[in-house]
């Protein structure tokens, strides 16, 4: 498949060959004709990447399943521009590989495994304990190319880091879990690799959030990571059973060593392997429902408080963005979860906890869906909008 | 679109606007226009038929609704630094918004503050500087240009390198819609579910409607800060060293580019920075952040810098020499103007890895043509700014300024680029949006514009193509205010 071939005056680039891209292309327009066929027939589809995470979103009742996982493979990647084009149905492993040859990574880790599509990681807005560094996939994708709910074959963005031209299509895509388009390339920021990346766990008592918190609005840097995490999350994952900030640092070895010092006044940090990391994405079982709560940083400890009053619930924070994430089962109460001013976005739910989370409000999501899938075939329902 | 009528804008909408502001606040005779005519490119006239300047939110909708219910058309206005003409309003009324000043709350420990519209970009850096916080955003016009303006063009600025442009800072904004209905679009107080809309709006260069507030996010005062001046004897050189510090990993505040020309003029100016003459072109890197570890990335910036064959690197000693190299490059345009009686500047992006090739084919284009181009730019980000001094006097100069311009588009577009990185497409960059975007990608966006302004009232005919038009020239009184 990808290969690597010398391009003038350029370092090395990754393409597809030219027999793979014709093949490729048929996909991409079968994927166009699936959803012009679909929108003339008012038939709804269910979009589909890889088929991780098909549990998750609300109940999106389609007759068929429009498959997005074969568009795959790297169309593009100069390492020098720290930029990737990919085809959406590639994986973030094939992204996690090609990159790491080279040194370079996509500093993007949602929850689950690296099985998962680019494109279905983008349509969901999906990102892990990274974020509190390299942000969400709003600020690590540089331009998207999607197949309306009509057919048309839309770009927005480009491939280059910076880039005003046309209104921002790529933004309204990121996070539209598949009801306006069906993401077909995306383009992504990349970093390289630090020199030192180090992750330590410090064990902190239950009013330990809001010291973190606060810690890390004085502190000048800023960590790769900080998810604390309560005593049942800990121990899942091997780590003392006690509430615990998971720590993450990264850059030259004189800063890595200088920030690890600042946490000390938390308590002692303990090293673990990065692996940690992994083992943290990949906690939540089969069937579990779960939502993220969020709010302003300094209410994050009050947040927090609310979510681990709840039995049998796994909950982190990442304390920087204010969001507290709670991993239980279908016995979750959401309406107790909801107390409290926090905002709320459920990501996994069963049928019966969906019930009791609204839809989306105000006129204009609905006049969006209108615009951009009038036949409303796309993945009907997943979001709440109205159609 | 509908009907831009002026017809409609008679003395009745003037009176019933004046009830809403006063009716000092409410201008349509044709000399109180003239400083309206313009934005950052005052050569291109546009006269809108009225302008009227609510001093509150209340009177913002009250305006922007009598608009609505006589079926008008309307430009929003910020400080009018825009540099793609798209502040113009052409026979239509222009709603400025430079009255809405406040700053309508800090939280310091959350780092946000809530601004109207109309706040200027480097007023709130200072009303945050004693918390040791700053507005991140830093176009060169920072010291004129409003946050409103900022948000309906994704301002960038220098030390987007490392902190992103406008939409990255962006967290909440409360919108009167051209309807006139008022919208509240993202949650500053958390994750909003479903549409990213404050993604949507920002960079939506004033066709989506009008911003009341917004809620923006302050970022901490680096602790440290470090400044190097690079110089090289060839450009390729200069842009093969900025490749290579991209790749190390350490992300620069600032990489900023200047070649010779662009020196001289700087050099000749009352902004000299000390930027070394005969060299054929500058680096100014900017790090900053934790003290701890920051010598390590200047050495190794320096480092790669003598790699690629920099003659010399010079390290600012104190805030006073920054604040001097910094000067140099933010006042660079207004330097160009001891060159000729006009400049074009112009805004592309191309991959950092094509920045060589491309400022060869951008000399080459000069030269083929007869003109001087001048760069100065965000080399980082691979954002260019090809400049060109002429006198628009001079018609056949200005028509080979006009064919260098087109080329040089053209030229970043051929190495994977775009038409514009930070000034937006305004009218400026319409004949070129063909370029990089299908039809059917510019139906998408008109579908989008047509969620917030079915009636296509707000900033009619610019961003996405209806009619061509031609280039725009800054004038030397422009440039003095730069």
């Amino acid at each position: 498949m990808p290969g690597v071939v010398p391009v003038a005056g350029r370092a090395s680039v990754v393409v597809t060959d030219a027999a793979d891209s014709s093949a490729l292309n048929r996909v991409r327009e079968s994927i166009r004709d699936a959803i012009r066929d679909a929108s003339a027939a008012g038939r709804p589809l269910r979009l589909c990447g890889r088929g991780a995470w098909m549990d998750a979103g609300r109940p999106a009742p389609a007759s068929d399943l429009l498959e997005l996982g074969g568009y795959t493979g790297i169309v593009e990647y100069v390492p020098g521009d720290l930029t990737i084009t990919v085809r959406g149905g590639t994986t973030l492993g094939e992204i996690r590989d090609a990159t790491a040859a080279h040194d370079q990574w996509l500093p993007l880790d949602p929850f689950g495994d690296d099985d998962g599509s680019i494109g279905a990681t983008v349509a969901t807005a999906s990102s892990g304990p990274l974020a509190t560094f390299f942000g969400t996939p709003r600020d690590l994708v540089l331009g998207l190319e999607f197949v309306s709910g009509t057919g048309a074959i839309a770009r927005g963005g480009g491939r280059v880091v910076k880039n005003v031209a046309g209104f921002d299509l790529t933004r309204l895509m990121i996070g539209s879990w598949g009801t306006l388009g069906a993401i077909t390339e995306a383009t992504l920021r990349l970093y390289a690799r630090p020199e030192a990346d180090a992750s330590f766990a410090i064990g902190i008592d239950g009013g330990g959030v809001e010291r973190v918190r606060a810690l890390m609005r004085q502190v000048p840097f800023k960590t790769y990571a900080c998810e604390i995490l309560n005593a049942a999350l800990a121990a899942r994952i091997g780590l003392p059973a006690a509430t615990t900030a998971l720590v993450r640092l990264g850059g030259n070895h004189e800063a890595v060593a200088t920030q690890r010092q600042a946490f000390a006044e938390l308590g002692t940090p303990v090293d673990v392997d990065s692996a940690i990391w992994k083992k943290l994405r990949g906690v939540e079982p089969e069937g579990a429902s779960v939502v993220r709560l969020s709010d302003l940083p300094t209410a994050v400890a009050a947040v927090w408080a609310a979510a681990a009053r709840v039995p049998n619930v796994l909950v982190h924070a990442s304390p920087a963005r204010g969001v507290v994430r709670v991993i239980g089962d279908a016995s979750l109460d959401i309406a107790a979860l909801r107390d409290g001013q926090c905002a709320m976005v459920a990501e996994r739910l069963s049928a019966a906890q969906w019930e009791q989370v609204p839809g989306l409000e105000g006129a204009l999501p609905s006049r969006i869906k209108r615009a951009f899938d009038p036949r409303n075939v796309l993945n009907p329902g997943i979001l709440g909008v109205e159609a | 679109m509908t009907t831009a009528v002026i017809s409609q804008i008679d003395q009745s909408l003037a009176d019933r606007l004046a009830e809403i502001v006063g009716a000092r606040r409410v201008l349509y005779r044709p000399s109180e226009l003239l400083t309206y005519s313009s934005d950052g490119l005052p050569s291109y006239h546009k006269q809108p038929a009225l302008a009227v300047f609510p001093g509150t939110r209340d009177e913002v909708v009250a305006v922007v609704r009598e608009l609505a219910a006589r079926d008008v058309p309307f430009v929003p206005r910020g400080a009018g630094t825009g540099l793609s003409g798209g502040a113009l309003a052409d026979g239509v009324v222009l709603i400025g918004l430079n009255r809405l000043t406040r700053i309508l709350s800090i939280d310091v420990e959350n780092q946000l503050a809530v601004v109207e519209p109309g706040v200027v970009n480097v007023a709130l850096t200072r009303a945050v500087a004693q918390h040791g916080l700053h507005y991140a955003p830093d176009p060169s016009s920072q010291a004129a240009c409003t946050i409103g303006g900022n948000i309906a063009e994704n301002a960038g600025g220098p030390h987007c390198l490392k902190y992103g442009v406008t939409t990255n800072h962006v967290l909440a904004l409360t919108v009167v819609l051209p309807s006139g209905d008022v919208v509240t679009l993202g949650n500053a107080a958390g994750e909003q579910p479903g549409y990213d809309l404050v993604g949507a709006f920002v960079g939506s260069e004033g066709c989506f409607g009008i911003a009341l507030d917004a809620t923006v996010r302050l970022s901490k005062n680096p602790e440290a800060v470090r400044t190097l001046l690079a110089d090289f004897m060839s450009l390729e050189a200069a842009a093969r060293a900025v490749s290579a510090i991209i790749a190390t990993g350490i992300v620069p505040a600032a990489l900023e580019m200047i070649d010779q020309p662009t020196i001289q003029a700087v050099e000749a100016s009352i902004y000299a920075a000390g930027y070394p003459t005969d060299a054929a072109a500058a680096l100014l890197i900017e790090v900053d952040g934790a003290l701890a570890g920051i010598e390590r990335d200047v050495d190794a910036i320096e480092a790669i810098c003598r790699a690629n064959e920099a003659r010399s690197v010079r390290i600012a000693r104190n805030e006073a020499e920054r604040t001097k190299l910094w000067q140099g490059r933010k006042k660079a345009f207004g330097a160009m103007g001891r060159l000729a009686p006009h400049l074009v500047i112009q805004d592309a992006v191309v991959p950092r890895t094509r920045l060589p090739q491309v400022l060869e084919e951008i000399d080459r284009i000069g030269r083929a043509n007869g003109v001087r181009i001048c760069n100065v730019f965000h080399a980082g980000d691979g954002n260019l700014h090809p400049n060109i001094p002429y006198d628009a006097a001079n018609a056949d100069e200005t028509r080979r300024v006009h064919v260098a311009m087109k080329e040089i588009m053209g030229a970043c577009v051929a190495a994977g680029g775009t038409i514009t990185g930070e000034h937006g497409v305004g009218i400026d960059k319409l004949p070129y949006m063909d370029l990089v975007f299908s039809e059917d990608s510019l139906a998408a966006m008109c579908s989008l514009r047509d969620v917030f302004d079915p009636d296509r009232r707000a900033n009619p005919g610019k961003a996405i193509p209806i009619h061509s038009c031609r280039e725009w020239y800054l004038s030397p009184a422009a440039r003095a205010s730069l």
